[in-house]
């Protein structure tokens, strides 16, 4: 574990030391440094909370007498706890300390208003905890990631208000005449998010909606949440990511614009294939099937741009962190789509619904693309706002591979679990319990992954912690994952 | 593609006062070795890709066309399956308005919905489950027997054309479907599958209902068969048999039926 | 994008498209429904929930049952859960008009709960010794060479009980079966409701070979009242396999004060108190069984095509028929 020993490289296109564009940059991320730390480092101590709380789910989940007859350590009150502080904790509070400073960089604006959001981040973290003690003391409302009572829920809002008006406020404040990729996606994340929450929890909780809508309304925001605010917030920073560490700009503007819509105008009706064959006039779920299907335009569009970017860059992914774990993240949102037209066909869907291949799907969609596509950006971001590199490039890579590893055994196991799950259901001759008996295996296959991912995410933990207290190595050269050989290797980071 | 470092805007003051944060110097360093801040390229779309949302459009479109049920709020079944029986006209799934199709027809309809997993398409039923409709002596003899049946079910054991059967129950249909609907499928039965016996109107089972609104569901065959094989009164022409259903309640007299 | 008002424009437009289509609509078509009734108005379904259940569907929420069990039942050309006799036909919006919350669920590892209400036995089969000649499903019917086969998905040997047996399903001719430990050996007595559907002559649902397995000695009817507190206490003293989490803080053990409460929980092996005391439940544990008891989707549907062959009447409907409780002429 020793600091990389690259000498000092020019960046290419390189500008004079001195210029202004540098100095506005260090200017902004000087001035991103509370807030954005604030909303990392609560986000970071949620996902040790939620890794923690994830085994000791999965374990639950094929060892159903582990400390079971305490109440707020039943299985039931549990998953919703670690679903929550994944979302809610750890993957919407990094989100948004990334938005925050992409917002900053790009608006290219310092930050303004920062008591915004550090009250914002203050309130959050407030709102997740309440929620969490709620839920395990007995007041979960029972639907999938509005599990929260309503007055954690109502903190969750306001803590959120603070947050959008301070997007809306950098965006009227901003320098520049072109609006980027970036930020297309990012204003549609915070502009969506609390029309999203607000319609959830008014047509849940305060009106109802009656009967059997209530569960298509759930549906549609937890799909919704998925794609329309973590979905939203991972395009845009993968947008930002990948071409600015490689140097080259995106491929195409036309390819960016008809991404961004057919996303906005299909993602957003996909909710009820996870209610196939339900209880629902048939258009409801064969709209969401059909939109599922045409989602694969913005997949296609979104794929082809950012691989035409990294044409010929490739390598660089062999010392980028960042580079590394964006284009992961975006690869799985390919691979994440895939799988979702697949389990929403009415055909497949006969075999895969009420199985664990529905668990597959939301954790390709968080994990695999989302909290990837965050790690990478945190890598990038971290460094310039201590002012420190990442300590120790080995322990970016173990990162790296744990994570990649166990949430790609995860998908297999979840997926090939579920296939036999439902097949076995199909099947009246055999009894019930034969496809719960026949998952086992698989979960216990998805602890194993559990454990890789325990281990990404505790390194990244302590990788974090260092910076944090200022032990980051003191060093003009970024920590790339591997030594940089060739003198030709345009790798600036 | 053009990678010529634009002009840097000057500082226009808009908060960017560069002597205000001592620290620029940290981060300066990872800054300085930044690439530019990313920018679009101007690629024109490609002829592949067209043809990519071309495939999406058209399959997403005709799954929509096809499984929506025409975008009602009652059809469940993506298929196009029966439509509920419900007396308001639910659109134009195939479905022709009642009226114009025969008793025959309509009890065609109601027997496929409801029947046929059972008694089977052919009329056959299943050997030792499900009794056949075709010869079968109930079904082609007076039309009480079969109507009190089809009205109120029947359990236990039952012998058809020779034939024993008992294990299945059949589950009323009283409460599921119309008088119209009993009328026509029990037409439909009788003269279907080489059976040859008179049809069944509407009126004739709304008298039924009544005679059986006070009865428990699902006869047995002992009852059915204590019940006189005469034909439902108000049909066909003949005498004034007693009411089937009064037979199943001893002590009342028998009513006079117009 | 050069403009900010198109972009504004569309952000909002996109997603009110969505709100709109799939919410509002939906709300405008199935979100007023009444309940049915048939001509002279009565026989009303569904009714609204009791307070007790109304709390029971909280406690249900609160746990996170519906982690684990449904409560929709698929159409037979969309999956096997009415083969799997977890209904007699699919669930319609209709069915949940007075539910809240409305938990339809999106996991199996537990059994669809949907109709488990209906799978409750009659009160009057429970008490009469000959159980009566009804449909409606009895526990410990199908012997443990007919689960056996079922298992093996094997055709049933001849050895399945016949008819005239099979209603033998109260606790009385349960207890007269010979007595297994805790599990039985061999196939445990998993929930399946398709394992004597399969035993029964000529592999049809045949009402009088119920479709849920022999469970062991000692515990009350299958799927009634006491059954589930005894399935929430300690699941796997009732399907050895299972992998439920135990309920056990939902329930008190307490000293019995004079004599056993009728509450008491029926708990058989390792899970009976000590001498002297009793387990009983609390509250919510009630409310979350009557919830539970109240879940019930068999009442046809005017809209909904009933497809169980063997669909017992409704338990709406009158009692089923007894031998001899029919004026027979």
């Amino acid at each position: 574990m020793n600091a990389t020993g690259i000498p000092l490289k020019e960046p290419a296109g390189s500008v004079a030391a001195g210029d202004t564009e540098q100095l506005e940059r260090a200017l902004i991320d000087a001035s991103t440094r509370v807030p954005v730390l604030i909303f990392y480092t609560s986000a970071v101590a949620w996902l040790i909370l939620g890794t923690l709380l994830a085994g000791f789910v999965s374990f639950k989940l094929h060892t159903p007498d582990l400390l079971s007859d305490i109440s707020f350590l039943t299985w039931g009150r549990v998953r919703p706890v670690h679903m929550n502080v994944m979302v809610y904790g750890w993957a919407s509070m990094a989100g948004m300390g990334t938005a925050i400073w992409l917002m900053a960089r790009l608006c290219r604006t310092v930050l303004r208003y920062p008591l915004l959001l550090v009250a914002g981040a203050g309130f959050w973290n407030l709102g997740v905890f309440l929620g969490v003690c709620g839920i395990l003391l007995g007041d979960s409302t029972g639907y999938q990631w509005l599990e929260f009572p309503s007055y954690a829920a109502i903190i969750l809002f306001v803590a959120y208000t603070l947050v959008a008006s301070w997007a809306v406020l950098m965006f009227r404040f901003r320098r520049g005449e072109q609006i980027y990729i970036t930020q297309w996606y990012l204003l549609a994340a915070f502009l969506w998010f609390p029309w999203l929450y607000a319609a959830g929890q008014l047509m849940l909780f305060v009106v109802p909606v009656q009967g059997v809508l209530q569960a298509a309304v759930g549906w549609w925001y937890a799909n919704n949440l998925l794609f329309l605010w973590f979905g939203a917030i991972g395009l845009g920073t993968a947008y930002y990511m990948i071409p600015k560490v490689i140097g080259r700009p995106v491929y195409s503007y036309h390819l960016a614009t008809i991404g961004f819509w057919s996303y906005a105008l299909f993602s957003s009706w996909t909710g009820m294939q996870r209610l196939v064959d339900g209880p629902f006039p048939a258009w409801m779920v064969t709209a969401s099937i059909a939109a599922t299907i045409l989602t694969l335009i913005p997949v296609a569009t979104v794929g082809l741009n950012h691989h035409m970017t990294m044409q010929g860059y490739f390598p660089l992914m062999r010392y980028s962190p960042t580079l590394r774990f964006t284009v992961f993240g975006a690869m799985s949102y390919t691979v994440f789509s895939l799988v979702g037209v697949l389990i929403s066909l009415r055909s497949v869907a006969r075999y895969v619904n009420f199985t664990q291949a529905s668990i597959a799907y939301s954790h390709l969609g968080l994990y695999a693309f989302f909290t990837m596509v965050i790690f990478g950006s945190m890598y990038y971001i971290v460094p310039r706002l201590i002012g420190r590199e990442w300590r120790y490039g080995s322990l970016i890579k173990l990162h790296f591979w744990a994570s990649a590893y166990g949430i790609g055994l995860m998908t297999l196991m979840l997926l090939a679990g579920g296939l036999t799950q439902g097949a076995s259901m199909e099947n009246p001759s055999l009894a019930f319990s034969e496809s719960v008996e026949s998952v086992l295996p698989y979960l216990r296959g998805r602890s194993l992954s559990g454990i890789l991912l325990t281990v990404a995410h505790f390194i990244f933990a302590y990788h974090f912690g260092l910076m944090l207290f200022g032990l980051g190595r003191k060093s003009t050269v970024p920590t790339f994952l591997n030594p940089v050989e060739a003198e030709g290797a345009e790798v600036a980071h | 593609m053009n990678e010529n470092t634009p002009p840097p805007e000057p500082p226009s003051g808009q908060g960017m006062d560069y002597s205000e944060i001592a620290d620029v110097h940290e981060v300066h360093a990872a800054v300085q070795r930044e690439k530019r801040e990313p920018r679009v390229g101007r690629e024109p779309l490609s002829i592949w890709l067209v043809a990519v949302y071309g495939l999406a459009v058209f399959f997403g479109g005709a799954y929509l066309g096809r499984f929506s049920g025409n975008f009602s709020g009652e059809a469940l079944d993506p298929y196009g399956g029966e439509m509920p029986t419900m007396k308001k006209v639910t659109g134009p799934q195939g479905a022709q308005p009642e009226a114009e199709l025969s008793p025959h027809d309509r009890g065609k309809k109601v027997f496929a919905a409801n029947c046929q997993t059972c008694h089977q398409a052919n009329g056959l039923g299943v050997a030792g489950q499900y009794p056949p409709l075709a010869g079968s002596e109930f079904t082609t003899g007076a039309s009480s027997r079969p109507a009190m049946i089809v009205m109120k079910g029947l359990t236990g054991p039952v012998t058809v054309k020779g034939q024993k059967f008992g294990a299945a129950v059949m589950q009323p249909w009283d409460k599921t479907l119309t008088d119209q609907k009993i009328a026509d499928v029990l037409t439909y039965e009788r003269s279907e599958w080489g059976n040859n016996a008179s049809p069944v109107t509407a009126e004739q089972i709304a008298a039924l209902r009544k005679e059986l609104a006070n009865h428990p569901n699902s006869f047995t065959e002992p009852e059915i068969l204590a019940a006189p094989d005469e034909d439902l009164p108000g049909g066909a022409p003949g005498g004034a048999p007693p009411k089937p259903g009064e037979a199943a309640k001893p002590g009342e007299p028998p009513k006079p039926h117009g | 994008m050069k403009g900010l008002a198109p972009l504004f424009l569309g952000i909002f437009g996109t997603f009110a498209f969505s709100w709109v289509g799939l919410t509002l609509i939906p709300n405008w078509q199935i979100g007023h429904l009444n309940p049915q009734s048939d001509e002279e108005g009565t026989d009303i379904y569904p009714m609204p929930q009791s307070g007790m259940v109304t709390r029971g569907a909280r406690v249900y929420a609160a746990n996170g049952c519906n982690y684990c069990h449904s409560e929709q039942v698929r159409a037979d050309y969309s999956g096997a859960d009415i083969e799997r006799k977890w209904g007699d036909r699919r669930s319609a919006p209709r069915d949940y008009i007075f539910e809240r919350p409305v938990l339809l669920g999106k996991m199996r590892m537990g059994q669809d709960l949907a109709n488990i209400g209906a799978r409750a036995p009659k009160e009057e089969e429970s008490l009469s010794p000959t159980g009566g000649a009804s449909p409606a499903p009895q526990g410990a019917a199908a012997s443990p060479g007919a689960v056996a086969s079922a298992k093996a998905a094997s055709p049933p040997p001849a050895t399945s009980p016949s008819p005239a047996t099979a209603p033998a399903a109260s606790p009385g001719a349960i207890a007269s079966k010979p007595p297994t430990s805790p599990g039985p050996a061999g196939p445990p007595p998993s929930k399946s409701p398709a394992a004597a559907a399969a035993a029964s002559p000529a592999a049809s649902p045949a009402p009088s070979a119920p479709p849920w397995p022999e469970q062991t000695a000692g515990l009350p009817p299958m799927y009634s009242a006491a059954w589930h507190h005894v399935h929430l206490y300690s699941p796997r003293s009732i399907n050895f396999d299972s992998n439920m989490p135990s309920y056990r803080f939902l329930y008190e053990t307490r000293r019995i004060s004079d004599a056993r409460s009728s509450d008491a929980l029926q708990l058989t092996g390792s899970d009976t108190p000590r001498e002297g005391w009793e387990i009983v439940p609390t509250y919510d544990a009630k409310c979350l069984v009557a919830y539970m008891m109240a879940l019930n989707q068999s009442h046809p549907l005017k809209e909904v095509r009933s497809t169980g062959a063997s669909a017992a009447a409704s338990p709406a409907a009158s009692p089923p028929p007894a031998p001899g409780g029919q004026p027979a002429k």
